[in-house]
């Protein structure tokens, strides 16, 4: 059921421009781990930019992804002509200086949206999921690798927060011709230490020893006196 | 004459039958503590970690202070029919060393079943679940105890975590030093798995998406079974010390 209800925000969304919408995290109904230590899940901009579609033209749509702080330099996704920034995670200091490309991807297809209850089938939930979030985060390999120059799509740092914009460009030309504002700050989460765990533990000894003793105490004079009984006969 | 030779038949009959339910609470003690010492549940790896596996102690005690109980319980019917007092001395003595120690058990057993928090079991599993190679053979040993334990509760138990699978998201622990985020929100032994071993949907599960992992929490599964033994050696115990103080207290007069 919650499934229809977000066809339909979708839906709805799709008559505004993309210009005034945001990103907006996975449904936390369905995604209930969301957003992780170093992930952040996020709808695929669905209906947002039909808008800007033209029939017989081929376009992608690039993630960009910016933490937010006061040292940005510049949150311009775009150069002077109009083409989308290619900066990478390693050029932008991990998205601090400015924002990074961190995805690109196919435009979702706003006629036939995913069926979010189709999560439930073993079978068609790898495929709903992937059509429905793109997860931010999700690929460490590319730090690794030295030959990688491509886009990559690293872990993001715990409890920090981000941003992210889409933006839709057409292949032939190169330029971008629809974006979506700047999402709401989402912050990672945070790990405390299991060091702070406090591990409570009721102290009985002192009151069981005093207890013991007593008891030991009143055994003893049962004894004695059984002795001493049995002596005056 | 006959009244009073009446009487103490009777007496000696009553210390009799209370020495054979002496006797018999032994062998139900022996028998308890022997079930508990030999961990159904194999959470044993678990206390052993905490480093305070006193509970154990009193298992064990329990057995001995069982064989005991039933082998004085013996030495004290003796004693009543034979009516010689150095025997009833002697069996007064034993049953007050023997009384000892079964109350050091069920204090024991008692007082540490409030150590046994869920907040304690949680530190160990973050401290020492996939522990990558430790420093000394003795922390090796725990953390492999550790992290078998807590693998084989996962998967019998259908559960994940103390409190839950957010336990691996709220703290850090040495299992996220060798296993990153992205892949490894939580263990795999925490998605839900098919016949072979493998997670049904691996992105379902790391994404939290329900009916692909656990959304419970082991700590009913790890306490139940140890409060049921602490309890089990504790007050079954109380009860034996009360039934021996009260029939022994009773022996000297006769």
């Amino acid at each position: 059921m919650c499934g229809c209800c977000v066809v339909l925000v979708l839906f709805c969304l799709g008559l505004l421009s993309a210009g005034n919408q945001k990103p907006q995290l996975g449904d936390a109904q369905l995604a209930t781990n969301n957003p992780t230590l170093t992930t952040v899940s996020l709808e695929k901009p669905f209906c947002m930019f039909d808008s800007s579609l033209y029939p017989n033209r081929s376009y992608t749509i690039y993630l960009y992804v910016m933490k937010e702080s006061a040292s940005a330099m510049s949150s311009l996704v775009t150069d002077d002509s109009n083409k989308p920034l290619g900066s990478t995670f390693q050029q932008t200091s991990r998205g601090q200086l400015r924002p990074y490309n961190a995805a690109f991807f196919d435009v979702p297809d706003c006629a036939v949206p995913p069926r979010l209850a189709d999560v439930r089938s073993f079978v068609h939930a790898s495929y709903v999921l992937k059509q429905y979030l793109f997860r931010v985060g999700d690929d460490g390999t590319c730090l690794y690798d030295p030959n990688f120059l491509g886009v990559c799509n690293p872990p993001l740092a715990p409890d920090t927060t981000y941003r992210f914009k889409y933006v839709l460009v057409d292949n032939s030309e190169g330029m971008v011709k629809d974006q979506t504002l700047w999402s709401d700050p989402i912050k990672t989460r945070r790990a405390k230490l299991p060091m702070k765990i406090d591990t409570c533990v009721l102290v009985f000894l002192l009151l069981t020893g005093f207890l013991a003793s007593v008891f030991f105490a009143i055994i003893l004079k049962i004894i004695i006196k059984s002795i001493g009984f049995s002596d005056t006969k | 004459m006959a009244k009073t030779e009446n009487g103490v038949r009777i007496f000696q009959g009553l210390l009799i039958l209370g020495n054979v339910v002496i006797g018999m609470c032994g062998i139900a003690l022996t028998a308890e503590c022997i079930y508990f010492v030999s961990d159904p549940h194999g959470l044993y790896p678990l206390l052993e970690a905490t480093e305070n596996d006193d509970i154990y102690a009193a298992a064990w005690i329990g057995i001995f202070v069982g064989f005991a109980l039933l082998a004085l319980s013996i030495l004290g019917i003796v004693g009543v029919i034979k009516s010689n007092r150095t025997l009833l001395l002697v069996y007064i003595i034993l049953m007050l060393i023997t009384f000892a120690f079964e109350m050091a058990s069920c204090i024991t057993a008692a007082t540490h079943r409030d150590f046994l928090t869920p907040n304690l079991f949680l530190k160990q599993m973050l401290e020492k679940y996939q522990k990558p190679e430790a420093g000394n053979n003795n922390d090796k040993w725990m953390s492999e105890g550790v992290t078998k334990t807590w693998d084989k509760l996962m998967l019998q138990n259908q559960c994940c975590g103390v409190n839950g699978p957010s336990d691996w998201q709220e703290y850090t622990s040495a299992f996220r030093t060798t296993y990153s985020d992205a892949d490894f929100p939580w263990p795999h032994n925490c998605c839900v798995l098919d016949s072979q071993g493998h997670p049904i949907n691996l992105d379902g599960c790391k994404l939290g998406v329900h009916g692909f992992f656990k959304s419970n929490g082991c700590y009913a599964a790890i306490s139940g079974p140890m409060n049921r033994q602490a309890w089990g050696v504790a007050w079954f115990g109380f009860a034996i010390l009360c039934w021996t103080v009260s029939s022994s207290s009773c022996s000297p007069a006769s």
